[in-house]
């Protein structure tokens, strides 16, 4: 997997960057900060489709003992066949260039977070486009992940057992249930022959509505 | 049978999967194949039996994931004993049977939460109740630290063979960014008795890295490929029995012993493979046997001078001191990201003080030190007990200084070198001090080569320091030092160290000796020169001797080293020095800042610079974030650049021995179970701007330890911090804590997912919404 340019705008946003004019300064740390984070990290996905079955407290995984719980991932995968469970991280080098930046350099530390988070999503986004041409005739609906919505994050475990992703990518879970590497993602997407009628993403059906950093500042996290 | 009669044999044959013929057996995806020893040992019988009469000399018992963490509610020791049981019984003296052990299924610190310690312990437990098999297997690792803890628990509860592979991916590393080199050495030194690569990806992309491993090892090698690579729709795996055999022959041929299947592979992939290495000839070239230490992720060769930074010793200095005996990690980390900045190869670190507890400093300096770089260590101590300490604790092979000429020095220190795999500096000293002449100190250095030859230690990890004397106080001395350094070089044919600065002690103009002789020295064959990184002078005579004697090839690290990067563009003037100090600091320029605050000092006083120019620009940048005039990250430029100008005060105050003025301690950690700590990191150094000393517990701590640092440092706050709605309960619990032992301090918390109503919920003092509420408080409790 060939690095790319990190969505700089997207980086900005998550520094809570505002204005539209961007410091000189700051576009030289962030090209610098950039430069060392492609250098270090060692972006990764996989993912497994399953074929999936309603039942009353969520839905089934055909093949595994794992039931998706909650109404609001039992709404996601409405009408869809299968659901594919995707998990994407940057690697342990990731997190160690942003340590390692928390010694020496607080600036640099602050901007690789932000430029790694944007980056993350970037490579969630390459995996969907390898997801979609997999399955050229089916549609699918965007990434709903463990802690949205009623869809518990105390998942997660059973999400990254049947996809192997610590044997497939070296993802893993801490202690206190966050994933390890830390900038990693994982989510669930549905398959469906027909259309599928988007519910869009909004604020009013997340759980962290109250607590959102970019609710706080007036903004969505959504695009 | 035996591993040493299977072992006389040209191919030794391993099994194939588990878990692939579980699958397809029924189990369901995300099950716990371990549990099926006790529910079906049949099932796991007849598939050993299958392997077995495919011709696998040796299977390894379903126990992969058979660990405490996974099996949850199910006993270790009654799974592991029922799958040991079930192997032999299929083995029935036909083959051998493996105890196998995968990676615990979390990952360890520095970045995972698993400690060292308690993975030893996982492992243990694993180890004790495998003890009936003939073999030990730790498989499909990612994580050298895992690996090594695995390895120790196996070494110290067992005398049963071990066999070691890890996972690497195309790039030739694990996910955790560990070497095939790094690996090599670090379990050479540990003492296994096989070693290599299994799963990820099939046998056409695992011989090459199989090639490297072999130039990196003389012990057995082992290959365990999976059957290509699975399809993430079907899970279908893409290469046939017939040509996985056929591109495992490469691998033999060029010497790997050990050859079996992984993921995909079944009892025909053994078959195929068993007949196609029929009548093929090995051809393994020896390794090459080089001087090497390493981090995971980082091998340092010792075949040209490399550079160990001495800067981590508290010897003569007053603020290392102060340091270490307030624990302050973060100043002792600075000093190793600024050798390695500097261009350090490798970093000698010694804490020892006489008031402090080393052992404990040394273990915690150890592990802190590898979270921010990979800069191989050398553990420098006198006491055998923490070099023992920080040997367990390494992430792969270390350098130990010292042992010298003298027998009880070399008893206590030689035994651990051996057992922990490490490379060891000799001392050209004994009970009779440091010999005068060269010819004595070149006995000495003989006799610990041949001590340590006698323990069992490789001769490339022995080097020898022939010790600098101080030429104002023994000036006939230098040029013995040399002669005794070339003797060592050339009739040993060992890599020589030595300790540089000492040259010059009690004369003038002191870095110019230093330069020259540590010229002379690498003349006269010095690999490792001890010196300070930072000093221009040093560095650049090591690049320039590198330059000169042609092992620079073409110049590139000169260049590197040298040739700036193109001057950034600055918003304003092109003379940099023009920028004014608060300009600089307004505008997040850190360089500038650092410039602007050195030319300051010469004419003014420090605190003076801090009061009438620092601080004002801190709070017109705090006013100015708050009115929502500049936003978070110019916020932060400007904590940055100021944090640049203060690190060129304190080095000013250090020189002229005036301690540095604080306003009072405060305690400030991410609450346990949370990872995330930029925003407290943020935190930390904006209170240090002000002029506050932090101490700072890190991420994911115990409230225990909280109310501890609290306690024993008197703080008046303690600022805690969460990021995920899973760890608030953890700050309501260190909250608590704090209360429960009526700790005379009051508490602020932040962090994205709080809010001020959830913070008076969990009586939290304050709550603050960004770095610069968190100052306004401190102003308020300390002043």
């Amino acid at each position: 997997m060939i690095p790319e340019p990190v969505n700089i705008a997207e980086a900005l946003r998550y520094m809570g960057h505002k204005e539209t004019e961007v410091s000189e300064n700051l576009l030289s740390i962030i090209s610098d900060c950039e430069r060392k984070l492609l250098e270090a990290i060692k972006p990764e996905y996989t993912y497994r489709c399953f074929d999936i079955e309603n039942t009353e407290k969520g839905v089934f995984l055909c093949k595994t003992a794992l039931t998706l719980l909650g109404k609001d991932i039992k709404e996601h995968l409405s009408g869809c066949e299968k659901a594919v469970l995707m998990c994407a991280t940057l690697g342990t080098g990731c997190d160690g260039l942003i340590r390692k930046l928390s010694v020496s350099d607080i600036s640099g530390h602050f901007v690789t977070n932000a430029l790694a988070n944007a980056l993350i999503e970037q490579i969630c986004d390459n995996a969907e486009k390898e997801i979609k041409e997999k399955f050229p005739d089916m549609y699918m609906t965007w990434r709903f992940s463990p802690g949205y919505g009623d869809f518990p994050i105390s998942q997660q475990a059973d999400f990254l057992n049947v996809t192997d992703a610590g044997k497939r990518i070296g993802l893993y879970l801490s202690d206190g249930g966050m994933l390890i590497p830390s900038k990693s993602v994982t989510a669930v997407m549905g398959l469906s022959e027909t259309p599928i009628k988007q519910t869009r993403q909004s604020c009013s059906g997340c759980s962290m509505r109250e607590k959102c950093s970019f609710r706080k500042r007036g903004e969505r996290c959504g695009s | 049978m035996d591993l040493k009669q299977l072992l006389k044999k040209d191919f030794i044959f391993l099994d194939g999967a588990m878990g692939t013929m579980l699958q397809k057996a029924g189990l369901e995806i995300g099950g716990i194949p371990e549990l099926l020893n006790i529910t079906d040992p049949k099932l796991i019988q007849n598939i050993h039996e299958q392997y077995i009469s495919a011709g696998s000399d040796i299977v390894y018992a379903n126990t992969f994931g058979a660990n405490r963490y996974k099996l949850k509610n199910e006993s270790v020791e009654k799974v592991i004993t029922a799958a040991v049981a079930i192997a032999k019984k299929a083995c029935n003296n036909k083959a051998l049977t493996a105890l196998d052990i995968g990676p615990v299924g979390q990952l360890l610190e520095p970045s995972g939460t698993l400690r060292f310690e308690e993975a030893y312990d996982i492992f243990k437990e694993q180890i004790i109740a495998g003890k009936d098999a003939d073999i030990i297997v730790f498989e499909t690792m990612t994580d050298l630290y895992e690996l090594k803890a695995a390895v120790l628990a196996a070494k110290e509860h067992s005398d049963k063979p071990i066999l070691c592979t890890m996972t690497f991916e195309e790039n030739q590393r694990t996910f955790t960014g560990c070497s095939i080199s790094s690996m090599a050495l670090t379990l050479n030194g540990l003492g296994v008795d096989a070693i290599g690569i299994n799963c990820s990806l099939g046998p056409e992309q695992l011989v090459p890295l199989c090639d490297e491993l072999l130039k990196w090892t003389d012990l057995p090698v082992i290959l365990k490929p999976n059957a290509g690579l699975p399809d993430p729709v079907t899970n279908e795996y893409n290469v046939s029995p017939e040509d996985f055999a056929g591109q495992m022959k490469t691998a033999a041929e060029h010497g790997v012993k050990f050859l079996g299947g992984c993921c995909g592979t079944n009892p025909d992939f053994i078959k195929a493979l068993k007949n196609a290495l029929k009548d093929t000839a090995v051809q393994r070239i020896p390794s090459e046997k080089k001087a090497a230490v390493c981090s995971p992720s980082k091998t340092v060769i010792i075949d040209q001078p490399r550079i160990i930074g001495e800067r981590i010793n508290p010897t003569g200095k007053k603020l290392f001191k102060e340091a270490l005996k307030s624990c302050d990690m973060g100043y002792i980390l600075s000093q190793a990201a600024e050798q390695v900045n500097a261009g350090a190869d490798i970093l000698d670190v010694n804490v020892g003080l006489p008031e402090i507890d080393e052992k404990n400093m040394m273990i915690k300096a150890v592990k802190e030190i590898q979270s921010i770089t990979d800069t191989p260590l050398q553990i420098d101590s006198t006491i055998p007990e923490v070099l023992e300490a920080a040997l367990r604790l390494y992430n792969g092979k270390p350098i130990v200084n010292s042992v010298n000429g003298e027998e009880k020095s070399l008893e206590a220190v030689l035994p651990l070198v051996k057992k922990y795999g490490a490379a060891v500096v000799g001392l050209t000293l004994d009970q009779n001090g440091i010999p005068s002449k060269a010819e004595q100190r070149f006995e000495i250095a003989k006799k610990i080569l041949n001590r340590a030859l006698e323990y069992g230690i490789p001769k490339e990890d022995v080097f020898i320091d022939c010790l600098t004397l101080t030429a104002s106080a023994e000036q006939e001395a230098v040029m013995e030092t040399l002669k005794a350094l070339k003797r060592v070089k050339d009739e040993l044919g060992l890599k020589t160290v030595l300790g540089v600065s000492n040259i010059s002690f009690g004369l003038p103009n002191r870095p110019i000796i230093n330069q020259c002789f540590l010229t002379m020295a690498m003349t006269y064959g010095l690999d490792l020169p001890i010196i300070n990184p930072n000093i221009d002078a040093m560095t650049g005579a090591v690049r320039a001797f590198k330059l000169l004697s042609n092992m620079d090839k073409n110049s590139v690290e000169f260049i590197e080293a040298y040739n700036q990067l193109p001057q950034k563009t600055q918003p304003t003037a092109a003379d940099t020095s023009e920028i004014s100090l608060s300009y600089a600091i307004e505008n997040g320029l850190k360089d500038e800042s650092a410039k602007a605050v050195e030319k300051l000092l010469e004419n003014s006083d420090s605190m003076d610079i801090v009061d009438n120019i620092l601080i004002p620009a801190l709070d017109k940048a705090g006013e100015q974030f708050e009115k929502g005039k500049i936003f978070l990250p110019q916020l932060i430029l400007t904590a940055g650049a100021a944090q640049a100008a203060f690190a060129v005060i304190r080095e000013k105050m250090r020189t002229s021995d005036s301690a540095p003025v604080s306003k009072g301690k405060i305690v400030l950690a991410t609450v346990k179970g949370d990872i995330h700590d930029i925003g407290k990191n943020i935190v930390k150094v904006l209170l240090e701007n002000y002029g506050y000393d932090v101490i700072d517990l890190g991420k994911d701590v115990p409230p225990e330890k909280v109310a501890e640092a609290a306690e024993t440092h008197k703080v008046k706050l303690v600022g805690l911090s969460a990021l995920m709605t899973t760890t608030l309960v953890s700050m309501e619990d260190t909250i608590k804590l704090l209360h429960e032992k009526k700790i005379d301090c009051k508490i602020v918390v932040g962090g994205a997912v709080l809010t001020p109503e959830y913070a008076k919920k969990i009586n939290a003092d304050f709550y603050a919404k960004d770095a610069k509420e968190t100052v306004d408080v401190a102003k308020q409790i300390i002043g």
